[in-house]
Parts: structure tokens; sequence; C-alpha cells
């Protein structure tokens, strides 16, 4: 697969307008994304996801490094490299709220330099696929939070740009809608193009995406396939069930020695990743420190929630990481 | 072609905004008409009867090229500043197609089809005031496309700043007046003026369409001046457009609220 977007080494550091404060909101960030590829762009709040993403579309300069697209220099060749990818930024915000929807799709179209008739057919296509046939006519002021965030993808869609960037395409919709607009992103994917989405919507991301970059205080953190981060948390986690409450001290030692994915609020479960075979035998020594009765040890399957808060946590351990690279490899 | 086609995406938005909110635009050929109609009627009855007539066509061309002038000039400041506030900006940027053209269609379509409304405006007030101006269609169009280069120059200025500085609605509001001065003073007063965007521009217009001078009686050295003036503001114009463009990509203002 031949790579289609490339970062290399990009920074951006925000000056806080009127005061001399500063925001380093991406360092030295560094990944190619191929052909095809769907990829999960993850961080928690402030990460620098919003910020990569427009660095990517070129509309935000890196301080420094190089973004290029389709080998174009997002910066020198902007229009060049625009051909081959669009983007859903702010979802509902990106659209004229005073034009209906069909109209919208026409401007952004005539903006792209296609006659309103030479769209026609695929604009149809588009209402259907995105089911907006009864709001053709609808300002899109009087539509749902849901349909205009179907109407943005759509635009970017009718772009039919190899690539497409999303930022929070999920953001605000009731779970119904989330998931209507992750079956259309599904199709979206199918259809072979590069799909990169940044979101903090996880079953988007255990659904959608084959990869994942978590960043954190604007570095990557984590680069791999989702399937494999799963598979390397779903194996060692298991579910404890206890007859009594764990003391302080219990969960105190629990955090210190082992990567825990949750306690339960009455602290009388708890989800573990055991690290190796032999780590059960330390578990079980945690818990008969306070003598307290196991009810019950499984396996568990997770979802990748846990997963991602673990990594963005920092509680795996360095030798995991390494084994999941390995994994990767 | 695929830039007639962003020019012709942009027609049917101004046209489309301008159908949708028909009370507003019938309100805003309304206020002119009465605006028209007040001048006249003070001119008429207070003052010097024989200039009226003269008086009258003179005001009549100033008013119709201010609202042009604020339409092009001004308009262009609002709206950028509202689709960066919306987010439609971003967007737009998102097109192959520069943004300066987008823009610069925008701005396009806004004048073109005012200058239909205001067309309408004039027959009306000409039937109130029967001064009839004259509209030598061979002189007026190269007149008017020169002009409007010119505006859309300034246009360009006051949407840059308005990507920077994100209010500029205070700035607007003086620049009313500004624009105002520039539309109503005679190129004549001073050689200083030609430095200035849109006054021989509008003392030109003013001239073909009150004392009907054609086009070849203006002389070469007018339509250089006016050229050269128009070339001059579209270019800086768009070079200041293109530097504060750069300047909010750097600082990631495009999408700002
Ligand atoms: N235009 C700006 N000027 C100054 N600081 C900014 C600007 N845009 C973003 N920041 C800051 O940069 C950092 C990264 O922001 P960014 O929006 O990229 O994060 P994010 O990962 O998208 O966060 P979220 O999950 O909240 O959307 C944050 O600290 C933010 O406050
Ligand atoms: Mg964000």
């Amino acid at each position: 697969m031949s790579t289609l977007i490339e970062l290399e080494a990009i920074s951006k550091i925000y000056k806080k307008r009127g005061g001399k404060e500063k925001v380093a909101a991406v360092t030295d960030l560094s990944f190619e994304i191929a052909r095809g590829e769907i990829v999960g762009l993850l961080g928690p709040n402030g990460a620098g996801k919003t910020t990569t993403i427009k660095m990517i579309c070129g509309l935000i300069r890196p301080d420094e490094g190089h973004v290029f697209v389709n080998s174009f220099d997002i910066v020198r060749e902007r229009q060049k490299a625009l051909r081959s990818i669009s983007a859903v930024l702010e979802g509902n915000r990106n659209l004229y709220w005073r034009m209906t929807v069909q109209e919208n799709l026409e401007y952004f179209a005539g903006n792209r330099g296609h006659s309103a008739r030479s769209v026609r057919s695929e604009i149809n296509r588009l209402i259907e696929q995105f089911r907006l046939e009864s709001k053709r006519h609808e300002l899109v002021n009087n539509l749902s939070r849901g349909m205009q965030q179907k109407l943005a993808i759509a635009v970017a869609m009718l772009a039919g740009t190899e690539a497409v960037l999303l930022d929070e395409p999920t953001l605000g919709l009731d779970v119904e809608t989330g998931y209507e607009v992750r079956e259309l992103l599904r199709a979206i994917a199918q259809e072979g193009r590069t799909v990169i989405i940044s979101t903090h919507d996880m079953p988007v991301v255990q659904d959608l995406c084959e990869r994942t970059v978590i960043i954190s205080s604007g570095r990557v953190l984590v680069d791999d396939r989702v399937s494999s981060l799963m598979k390397l948390f779903e194996t060692k986690a298991y579910s404890v069930s206890l007859a009594k409450p764990l003391s302080q001290m219990q969960v105190t030692r629990l955090k210190a020695t082992f990567a825990v994915l949750s306690f339960a609020d009455d602290y009388k479960s708890f989800t573990v990743t055991l690290e190796h075979d032999e780590a059960i035998y330390t578990l079980m020594d945690i818990l008969r420190l306070e003598r307290t009765p196991v009810e019950a040890l499984d396996r568990t399957s997770i979802h990748f929630e846990q997963v991602f808060r673990q990594l963005v946590n920092g509680q795996v351990k360095n030798h995991q990481m390494r084994e999941s690279n390995h994994v990767l490899a | 072609m695929y830039l007639l086609n962003v020019v012709g995406a942009n027609l049917r938005k101004v046209a489309i905004e301008m159908r949708r909110y028909l009370p507003n635009t019938i309100s805003m050929i309304v206020t002119i008409y009465a605006i028209f109609l007040m001048f006249f009627l003070g001119i008429k009855f207070i003052g010097n009867p024989s200039s009226a007539e003269a008086n009258t066509q003179y005001m009549i061309v100033t008013t119709v090229m201010w609202f042009l002038t604020l339409m092009a000039m001004q308009g262009i400041g609002w709206e950028i500043t509202t689709e960066a506030t919306r987010g439609t900006l971003e967007q737009l940027y998102m097109s192959p197609v520069p943004a300066w053209f987008i823009l610069f269609a925008r701005m396009l379509a806004t004048i073109l089809l005012n200058l239909v409304v205001y067309a309408v405006i004039l027959l009306l007030i000409m039937a109130t005031s029967s001064q009839w101006l004259r509209f030598d269609l061979l002189t007026l169009l190269p007149l008017f496309f020169i002009s409007i280069l010119g505006m859309i120059g300034v246009g360009f200025m006051v949407a840059g700043l308005a990507l920077i500085f994100k209010q500029i609605q205070a700035f607007l509001q003086i620049a009313q007046f500004i624009f105002l001065a520039m539309v109503a003073v005679p190129i004549g007063l001073s050689p200083y003026l030609e430095l200035v965007p849109v006054v021989r521009a509008s003392s030109m217009i003013r001239e073909a369409m009150t004392s009907g001078v054609s086009l070849f009686d203006f002389g070469a050295n007018a339509w250089l001046l006016l050229s050269l003036n128009a070339f001059v503001y579209f270019s800086l114009g768009l070079l200041i457009y293109k530097w504060a463009e750069t300047r909010a990509m750097n600082l990631g203002l495009l999408g700002q609220y």
C-alpha cells in the first residue's frame, strides 16, 4: 500500500491572543497513512487532535515540519494537495444554515468548480444514501443536529476525494443517530476511501478503525492496529468478584502492581490485566492480605474504551508496549 | 470553465438569499427609495431652482454608487467574519479552487445582482422625479467593469482585516462614511484624489449618467488613470488578503469562534 498522507515531525505552538501565554498543541508529531486505511485519531481533551487534522488540511500551518498529501506539500502546493482530501470539521457548523440541503450540496460543489448539472445525479445519490430525501428542500437551520451532521458528511463525500477527515463525527448525537452515522462511515470506508476519524466515541474506533493513533499532549502515544491492542489486553483481562470489598491498602497495592482496568464502585469486583501467567499468584497474595474471599475469577472481554483509558493513563508497563509493537511487526 | 462554475454557484447563492429574504430585500429597496425621495423633495423645494436638476441627478448617482460600494467593500467584511465564526469559511478553504477566487466570485455576484436591484430603484426614482438619467451602455459597461475591480480590491483589504481582527464591526461603521466621501467627492478637486480608490470611477460614472459624457469624450488619460487606479487597488487588495490569509493560517484563525 502506498502512502497517501505523511506527517513529518510537525509542531504547533499557539500564542494566546493578547497574552504572552503559549500552548504547545502539537509537538514533533510524525505518522503516515496508507491508501485505503481507516485510522482513528484518539486522545484526551486538548490532546491536539483538531489541530492535527486542520494541519493535514492546511487550514493551520505547522510551525515546524511538513505534511504531504499525495506527495504534495500541503503548505506549498495546497491546491494540488486538496484534490485528494476533504474534511468534516465542526460538523453542523460547516454548513450554510440559511440554505437548504440541496442548495448547500450544490454550492460547495460549485465552489470546487462543478456545474450544478454535472453533480445532480451524484447529489441525488447522496441524498438517498444519507436518507435526507424528505429534507431536501428544508433549510439547514430547521434540521436536527444528526441531520446536519449527515449533510456535512455528504458535502465532504460529494467532493469525491480519496481521503476524508472527520473531526468528532458523532459528537452530540443521540445513540440512534450516532449509530446511523457510524453505519454511513462504515459504508464510506467500504468504498475504499482513506478515512481518518478523530473521536472520543470508542465504539466507533472498535467497530470501524483498523488502526489507531493515540496522541496525548500533542505527541504520539500509541500507533498500532486496533485488533492488536484489543488482543493484547483481551488475553490478559480477568474479572474478579469478591465476597467483601477490597481494603484501601489492597486497592493501592493492586494499582501499583497491575494494570487495573476498572474497579466496581463498591470495590467488590474489578477487572485487571495480568502480564504473565505467574502474576495470578501475586494477585492472590494481595487478596490473601485481608483474607478476601474470591467468588469468581473469569476471563473477560473488554471494550476498547478500557484499552484507551489504560493507554492514556500510562498504566501500561513498558514491556507490554514493546510486546504490542512486536504484535504489529 | 470551472472558474465560471464558481462564479455561477455564487450568483445562485446570492440570488437565493435575496429571494429567500425577500422582505429584507424589499425593505432595502423601500429605504433607498425613501432616502432618494427625501433628497429629491429637499432639493426641489428648498434648493436653488436653477441648479435643482443637476443636484438631483448628482445625488441619485452618488447614492447608487455609495450603496454599491458598501455592498462590495463592507459586505464582504461582515461575511468573512460570520463565516469564520460559523465554520463555513474553513469549508470554503477545503476547495481546490483558491479561496480568494471564491471570495472574488462572491463579491462579483453581490455587486452584479445589487446592480439589478438598483436599476429597479433608479427607474422608480426617475419616474418620480421625472429626471431621466442617460444610459449609454457602451460607456457605462466598461466604466462599471473597471470600477468594480477597484471596489473588489478594497473589498479584499477589508476581508483580510476581518480574517485577523475579528472585531472589525466598529471600523466598518466608520468606513461607511469614508466610502460616502469617496463616491461623492468630484475627482477634479485635487490631483491627490487619483490615489484614492473609487473616486475617479464614481466621478466618471456620474458624468456619464448626468451630463452624457461618452466613452470617447473622457479621453485616453482619464481611462488610463481609471484603469491604473483599479488595477493597483485590485492587486494591492489581493496582496493584503493573501498576507492576512497566511497570518490567519499561522495563528489558526480561519475557524475560530
Ligand atoms: N486557535 C487557538 N489558539 C490558542 N490555543 C488553541 C487554539 N486552538 C487550540 N488551542 C489549544 O491547543 C490545544 C490543543 O487543542 P485541540 O483543539 O487541537 O485539541 P483536541 O484534541 O481537538 O481537543 P478536544 O478533544 O477537546 O476537541 C488545547 O490546549 C487548546 O486549548
Ligand atoms: Mg477537537
